[in-house]
Order: structure tokens, then sequence, then C-alpha cells
């Protein structure tokens, strides 16, 4: 799995692939912390649990960043090293997340703020041999 | 006909400065881009006008979406795109409106003059850093409970002036004098509450400043004196928004517009341009939490002024009421509102979205305050950290022209990513010192770097544009001083 930051006017973008989805989703999640950070010390902060639900997969892709986000206002850390360990669901039903991220404090880094995720132009896609996916973020 | 050919679109000259977007597909209305060439060349860089076609796909569409001259590439909506959309057959958008509800930039005036400022511009720029909280993670001038939040939500600046923070004077220079009707706090999302109860009087990152400035230029004597503006004064310009309150209650809608009104959703060719349908309880109840996260903003702008007041109470040691730290004006420049507009004689009630665009109602207005409805509401627009600002007013072309609206800064030519290949953000800072007198102090090295002078267009002639148009007339130009940032 892995990422690259990419160019937009105002905001940024994040280009990321998987072999699977979990990984495509932890990658875009490492993306954002990426944008926020320039240089993510190797260890510090703690390992916490992100668990989300939503009615399709594109969604639970923005729901899952959003809620990185949401948890880097309250819990006041960075949130790095991204892992998602299941994805289960289907579009009759239910899409379900379960995961983690270390939470690195916020005044033992140089961040800045990515105000939200956005919708515009989101791609999530099978490829055959893995995923990709691509956001934007709103700066 | 003049046309612009800028790839896949073609713009037809309508007069000097307007280019139109001839309707086509399921384009709604034209759309129309102010500009002179030279701006259009930048703005057809990247996606400004396919978004802004995609904007007039909106149902209420009315006249024409409209790109303001210093527009660029956002999301869903461009940034700089003013769309009023009709408030009984249309909709309304939280994408149009943006994450950072209320951004908007307030200045406050000051009776000391640049000489009385200089050789203690570093003692100010770092007691300002220390005592306006910025960055991410930064606190707030306030920490409160979810019921302070409540209250802010319904109040807006009338909280602040209860509490300490506040003067009536500043409520009577603010639009909507601080407070917007028809906020409803129960309409915000626990979630959002949670982010924004830490960070009440915050800065933020990003674009978002703080700046001292010196007026250099007073263009229009007249508008000038109403205005309270003379050449050499120092005034303080504050950029920020409405926080992760903001931001969430954006995505809040945005998903609930998501899942109860995807027949409109799949019609519309980009799904950040989510929209409640006008009359559904969606529109109704995203209207509500919009209005009450204005309050936020307002609040947030406020808290930081009057600590700004407090700041150089100590530097100057002076009261801030003898240095007449009085506000100018504020304005958002992320917003939707109901107004009255006239289209084609006939009076309509539109949501008025304006994306990077500031409002700009011209004399006479009944929405202009009493201060200032003799020469228009005071319009100002933030250039970079090394170019000047500017003070217009609301010009007597605009409500026919833009639904009453103009520019809302230099608008961004760079990508980040490309700005922090370019620049340093240590040399920036020291070559804004040496060459030109500016004292920078910011949390990130990044962020000055993705905010160099180099990155934005040249508001010189976003203001030109604007002037000549007749939408927004200059009056007065400033130049930074000192600048914190996140």
């Amino acid at each position: 799995m892995s990422f690259e930051l990419r160019d937009h006017t105002a905001d940024v973008g994040v280009a990321a692939t998987g072999e699977r989805l979990e990984d495509v989703f932890a990658a875009v999640a490492d993306g954002l912390a990426a944008a926020s950070c320039d240089a993510i010390p190797d260890d510090g902060g703690d390992r916490f649990a992100v668990s989300v639900a939503a009615e399709s997969r594109e969604a639970l892709l923005f729901d899952y960043l959003d809620e990185l986000i949401y948890l880097r206002d309250v819990r006041t850390v960075l949130p790095v090293d991204n892992r998602v360990e299941q994805i289960d669901g289907s579009d009759d039903g239910e899409w379900r997340l379960e995961g983690s991220a270390r939470g690195i404090p916020l005044d033992a880094v140089d961040a800045r703020e990515i105000k939200a995720v956005t919708y515009s132009e989101m791609r999530l896609e099978d490829v055959g041999d893995g995923w990709e996916a691509y956001v934007v973020f709103d700066v | 006909m003049t046309t612009f050919d800028a790839g896949d679109v073609t713009l037809e000259k309508v007069r000097e400065y307007v280019w139109e977007i001839p309707q086509e597909g399921e384009m709604r209305t034209p759309a129309r881009v102010l500009a002179s060439e030279a701006l259009l060349e930048e703005i057809s860089e990247d996606k400004t006008l396919q978004q802004l076609k995609n904007t007039t796909h909106l149902p209420g569409i009315t006249k024409h979406a409209i790109c303001m001259p210093d527009g660029h590439q956002g999301y869903g909506f461009p940034v700089g795109g003013v769309g009023a959309l009709d408030a009984e057959n249309g909709c309304i958008s939280p994408g149009a409106v943006g994450y950072d509800i209320n951004c908007g930039v307030r200045m406050m005036k000051t009776n000391l003059t640049y000489d009385e400022l200089q050789g203690r511009e570093e003692e100010l720029v770092d007691s300002l850093f220390a005592n306006v909280p910025s960055g991410l993670g930064g606190g707030g001038i306030v920490e409160a409970g979810v019921d302070t939040v409540d209250e802010i939500l319904a109040r807006g600046v009338d909280w602040a002036l209860e509490h300490g923070h506040a003067v009536e004077d500043d409520l009577l220079h603010c639009e909507d004098e601080g407070t917007r009707e028809g906020a409803d706090p129960s309409k915000v999302s626990q979630k959002a509450k949670d982010r924004g109860k830490n960070q009440i009087g915050s800065l933020g990152s990003g674009n978002h400043f703080l700046e001292v400035q010196r007026v250099t230029d007073v263009f229009d004597d007249e508008v000038g004196e109403a205005f309270g503006l003379e050449e050499d004064q120092i005034v303080v310009l504050i950029h920020c928004g409405s926080r992760g309150l903001g931001h969430q209650t954006c995505n809040d809608y945005l998903r609930k517009i998501e899942q109860q009104h995807k027949g409109l959703l799949d019609r519309l060719p980009d799904k950040e341009l989510a929209a409640a349908p006008a009359g559904s309880q969606l529109a109704e109840d995203y209207y509500a939490a919009m209005n009450a996260a204005i309050n936020f903003a307002w609040v947030n702008r406020q808290l930081i002024m009057h600590r700004t007041r407090q700041v150089f109470e100590r530097v100057f040691d002076r009261s801030w009421e003898a240095m007449e730290m009085d506000l100018l004006y504020d304005v958002a420049h992320n917003i939707a509102k109901k107004e009255t507009h006239t289209v084609d004689g006939t009076e309509r009630e539109l949501y008025v979205h304006r994306k990077g665009a500031t409002r700009a109602f011209p004399a006479g207005h009944p929405e202009v305050p009493k201060a200032y409805r003799d020469v228009g509401q005071p319009v100002i627009i933030p250039g970079s950290m090394g170019a000047g600002s500017y003070v217009l007013r609301g010009g007597e072309n605009s409500m026919e022209r833009t639904f009453g609206s103009t520019a809302h800064g230099a608008g961004r030519l760079m990508s980040r990513t490309q700005a922090k290949n370019e620049y340093w953000g240590g040399d920036v800072k020291q070559e804004l010192e040496d060459q030109q007198q500016i004292y920078v102090k910011a949390q990130s090295g990044a962020t000055v770097a993705e905010e160099a002078p180099g990155v934005y267009k040249d508001v010189d002639e976003v203001v030109r544009v604007s002037d000549e148009l007749g939408i927004g007339d200059r009056v007065a130009r400033t130049f930074p001083v000192c600048n914190i940032k996140g």
C-alpha cells in the first residue's frame, strides 16, 4: 500500500493504492497525516481504536477520514500509522470498518490543520489486482 | 464577437471584464467570469471553469453562476463563486458554502501611526503570537462547556458582549449586528460542538492570519473619512472562520443530503455540490445550523480582536480606548444568506451562496449598517503577507451584476505542494523582514512557505477589475507590518 500527495490549487489531493480494500483506506489515512505534517515521528503516542459504519464503500471512506479529523480535534493528537483491520458489508445493508491509529500529541509535532475530507473528485475503484483511491482534502 | 479559448471551454466577451460561458447540455443558465484577460489566463489554468459550469446544474440557479476576479479551483463550487438559488423552488448547498462556514475578515482601526510602531515590531509580533491561539491543537481564548457553545451558537457577539469580550459599538459595526437570525444550536451536531468547544477564539492554520498593517493610500477621501481611515494609520486585520465546528457541520449535512435526497444528488455532476431542496426539512435544518455556525465564527473573530486590544495595551502602555481600537467592519466570505433581489423586474427570495466572495452592498441598501448606509458597506480584501490588502466599498453596480458581491482576496495561483518545493519558510520570513520590514511569526515553517507571496494572484489587478466593474470601489490600501499565523 502506498500514497502520493497531488497538486491542487488551494487544497491537497491524496492518491493511494492497496492490495486489499483495508489497505487502500489506511493508505489514504496515512496520506492525510502526511498532508498535515512533514516529519512524522517514528514512535510516541498511544494507539486508539477507530470504528465507522456507513451505507456504501465510498461513504465509509468519507466517514472514516471525517472520524480521524474529528478524533484529531477532540483528542488533540495527530492520527498516524493508520491500520484498518477489517471492512465488512454490502450495499444492501451496512459497511463497517474496524481499525486503529497511533495518536501523536499535537504539541509534539509541527502539524497544520486539514479542515475536512471532501467528496470532490473522490474515486474508489477495484482495479483487478488491488484498489485505487483519490481524495481531496480541504486545507 | 471576441472569445477566449480556455481548452474545453470557450468564453464569449459580453463587455469589458465580463465573460460568458454559454448555456449548453444540462446547464440551467449561462455562467459568467468577471476578469481581465490576464486574470482569465490564470483562472483557466485549473478546473475553475469546469466547476463553475457544474454549479449551473443546481436547481433554482438564477441568471448565471458567477466567478469573481480572484476565482480558483475549489471543491464542488469554485472559490470566488457566487450562485443565487431560488429560495422557494431551488435549493441550498452546504458544499457551495464550504467547510469553513463564515470564514471571513474583520478590520480594527487604531489611532496609532506607523512611526509610533516602528522599532516595536518584534515585541508586538511576539506578544500577539504568544497571546492569540493559532495552529493545530493550540486551544482557544475561552475554554467552554457545551452549554456555553450553545449560547454562542444562538446569540453570536451578543454573548461576547455579556461576557466582557466586546463593547456595544462592536455589534453596530458587524453584519447583522453580530447575531444571525434563525440560528438553532439544536441543529448543530454534538460532534461539531465537541470540536468547537476547545477552539473558541483561535486562528487555526492554512491561510488564516492576524496582521498588523499600515494604511499606505486612501483613494477616496470622502469614503475614507466615513470609514475613519487615513494614510499612515495602523490597522489590524483578522482572517479566520468557524473552526472545526463549521467544518463538521458542513460534512454532517453533506452526508444527510446524500442519504435523504439521493435523487437530486445523482443529477449533479459533482457530489460535493450536494444540495437540499428549498422547503425540505433538511434545507431548513441546514440553514438553521449554518446560521449558528455563522454566530460561532463571529464570536471567534470578536474574541481574537478583543485579545489583540489587550496585547496593544501592554505593548503601548495605553488603554485600547485611548488608542481608538474600534471595529471598522466584519465581512463573511463563505456563506449562504436568504436575500431579496430584483431579477428581471421581479423581487425574488434567493439563497445567495458566496464561497470565497464578499457581500458588497452599495449605499442606500437597508442591510448596510447605519454607520455606512450613505457610502456603502466596507469590503475588506486581504492580499498575501507580502502584498497590500484593500478596503473597498460596495459598488453601485453590484446588485445588478453580482447579486451584491465582489472578490474576497488575491486568490491562489500555485498549489501548496508546489509552493513547498519552491520556497522555504525560513527564507520567506527573512526576506520579508529584510526587504519589506514585515515581521512574520508562525507555528509552522511549512505554512509560511505555502502562503508565500508568490503563490497568490496579483491582488492589485483583482481590485482594479472590481473597481472598474463598479461592484466594489477602491477606498484604501494597507500594507503588512506584523503577521502571525498557524
